[in-house]
């Protein structure tokens, strides 16, 4: 324990792997993670099936006994970096203290891998698609061409920017190249706006639906028909406004006035207070709940979807 | 047998959805033209996030988490916007990340720099990078990286390099606006302008060690609200109503009385706290551009319930007394 201490304390001009400076071996060590990461999948694709469950299961309880015992355990409060930890307790807390943002990056890493893991398997699914000439092949063709495309121009202006513009005059769209402006054109022109498109769309759906099926078929529908339109009454600053200066002239302005309580904003913000929040505090308690078992159930190995190979 | 004709209330529940479609299209894209100011009351809600926003000691540093896209624009950029104009004009250091989508740095980095040609066509000063805020961008895992950040925030970010007014890249911490920041509890404020879930990440890892402010959208809104109600945030603007309320305020101030004034037009829960209005640059923007389509859309939207309803029961009726 006292040598993880130690090893987590190391000072900066140590220079770990962990810690190195972009432009010295930092390249050699990324390229280092990526193919020990080839490798452990590889070899952990000529594991054989039983021993697969086991190794899974290893590695996700460990994983989790990590950010368990770092919750339970105790740990220093406004810790001077040349402190000296003393006894098995105090030892334990620096340590964790200090390992947690190395786990938080082999979590990194991990997504990292997986990213990768995806790029690989969506080329490998389009790809067959397009050579077996499946139907609808041609999304694909679009698919794989949009994603090299826009990898090759995003990295290419990166490295312009980040490692060709000491002065940083990239920034301003008058320094620009044609790389510049196609990723611009990528990014902000074409994928900002069609998201921006795919989203705008629900306002017709929602007025659509709003037309056609909010009904006043029984109770249950009609108090949720009522809320509902007393809130987006609410959400309309202006006769919001106006309904409380109609209030105010009925009031004489005296804010002990029982009609007070008529106010738009009163209301909704009743029903907000006193319905609405305490509903989802009581489905977020039961999602907790939920997410906890669940999470026990993967931890300890008890779920078989969690673990199985 | 000839099929009974349809009357208007029968026609009327089947009306054709493109009709609904233009109808919207027309009257909320018309509206876009018109940027008014409406005299509102701000929620309390917003009331909170103007005055902590407008009370930061403007030593310290805020630290901004943008997790909004282009897909939320209409409410996201509008708190976005809004939340630099008064840091700038307050001179408030701030830091820029992300950690829900990849795509959020660059659409921070896009509405900064919007602010930033406002500022300069107005005259005013321009915030400067690595002087003046650090744009550091993006972070994967969220729940293990805001955990890291709030456990040692100079490890969690130590790794991060950014170029200084030299061009010289350096670390994030030997730049003027993280040097003073130890602990994440050195910092003013965390401001969390989100689309998504990250807001009940930044409650569950972060609460207790630095001040906590959301600005989020709509639909988001009923999750975040627990938060401020039990306290654990200090100030929450929520979707569009929100963006309007803080340039509102920008404007007007809270308690603010200006000269020969005999009321505020922001009345504040507490007489003694008197907030300024924001006095340079723009206050009223995008809030005050979508605050009439939104008036516009949801008049729509009740029209179309109460028309669909009035269909279905005079439909009903004619259909019983033709019985």
């Amino acid at each position: 324990m006292k040598f993880l201490t130690q090893l987590a304390q190391l000072p900066p001009e140590y220079n770990p792997f962990w810690a190195k400076e972009p432009g010295n071996d930092a390249l050699l060590w990324i390229f280092l993670t990526i193919g020990v990461g080839i490798v452990g999948m590889l070899l952990l694709t000529r594991v054989p099936t039983r021993a697969r469950r086991p190794i899974v299961w290893t590695f996700t309880f460990l994983s989790g006994a990590f950010y368990v015992i770092y919750y339970l355990w105790p740990m220093p409060i406004d810790r001077d970096a040349r402190e000296i930890p003393q006894g098995f307790v105090e030892q334990g807390g620096f340590f964790m203290k200090d390992a947690l943002p190395r786990v938080a990056d082999i979590a990194n890493v991990l997504t990292f891998l997986l990213l990768c893991l995806g790029i690989f398997s969506l080329t490998k699914i389009h790809s067959a698609r397009v050579v077996k000439k499946q139907k609808d092949w041609f999304f694909s063709v679009v698919l794989l061409v949009a994603m090299v495309v826009m990898v090759i121009v995003g990295y290419w202006d990166y490295i312009l920017k980040e490692f060709n513009d000491p002065n940083a005059l990239l920034t301003k769209a008058e320094n620009w190249g044609t790389v510049n402006y196609a990723y611009d054109l990528l990014f902000d022109g074409l994928i900002q706006q069609m998201d921006a498109a795919m989203f705008s769309m629900i306002a017709f759906f929602i007025l659509s639906a709003a037309f056609r099926a909010f009904r006043i078929r029984s109770v249950e529908a009609t108090v949720m028909m009522a809320s509902a339109i007393l809130l987006m009454i609410s959400l309309m600053g202006a006769v919001d406004y106006q309904w409380s200066e109609l209030i105010k002239g009925w009031t004489g302005d005296d804010p002990a006035h029982m009609l007070n309580n008529l106010n738009l904003s009163q209301i909704s913000g009743w029903v907000k207070n006193y319905l609405q929040i305490p509903s989802i505090r009581a489905l977020e308690f039961g999602v907790g709940l939920g997410a906890l078992a669940m999470g026990l159930r993967i931890w300890l190995g008890l779920e078989r979807g969690g673990v199985s190979v | 047998m000839s099929t009974p004709e349809k009357s208007f209330w029968d026609k009327a529940q089947t009306l054709d959805r493109r009709v609904l479609y233009a109808v919207l299209i027309v009257l909320t894209a018309t509206s876009l033209f018109f940027k008014t100011e409406i005299p509102v009351n701000p929620d309390d809600s917003s009331k909170d996030l103007y005055v902590s926003l407008m009370t930061i000691d403007p030593s310290k540093t805020v630290l901004i988490e943008s997790d909004w896209t282009n897909s939320t624009r209409g409410e996201s950029a509008g708190h976005f916007e809004a939340l630099m104009r008064i840091l700038m004009f307050r001179k408030v250091k701030f830091v820029v990340y992300s950690i829900a989508d990849a795509q959020a740095p660059q659409v921070a980095r896009d509405a900064l720099m919007r602010i930033q040609e406002e500022r300069k066509g107005q005259g005013l000063k321009e915030y400067e990078p690595w002087v003046d805020y650090l744009d550091i961008g993006y972070f994967p895992n969220a729940e293990g990286h805001l955990q890291a950040v709030g456990n040692n925030i100079r490890t969690a970010w130590g790794g991060r390099k950014e170029r200084d007014d030299t061009g010289k890249e350096r670390g994030i911490f030997e730049s003027p606006v993280l040097s003073n920041v130890r602990v994440v509890g050195d910092a003013g404020l965390v401001v969390v302008v989100s689309a998504s879930a990250t807001i009940d990440i930044a409650v569950e890892r972060l609460y207790g060690k630095v001040p906590l402010a959301f600005m989020v959208t709509g639909v988001m809104g009923p999750n975040a609200l627990p938060y401020y109600q039990a306290g654990q945030i200090v100030g929450i603007g929520v979707g569009l109503k929100g963006v309007y309320d803080v340039e509102y305020m920008m404007k007007y101030g809270v308690n603010y009385r200006p000269d020969g004034a005999t009321k505020a037009k922001v009345l504040y829960k507490e007489d003694s706290v008197v907030v300024a209005p924001v006095t340079e640059g723009t206050t009223m923007d995008r809030g005050a551009r979508y605050f009439l389509p939104l008036h516009v859309a949801l008049t729509l939207m009740i029209l179309a319930i109460i028309f669909g309803n009035v269909a279905m029961f005079a439909s009903r009726r004619k259909k019983k007394e033709a019985k």
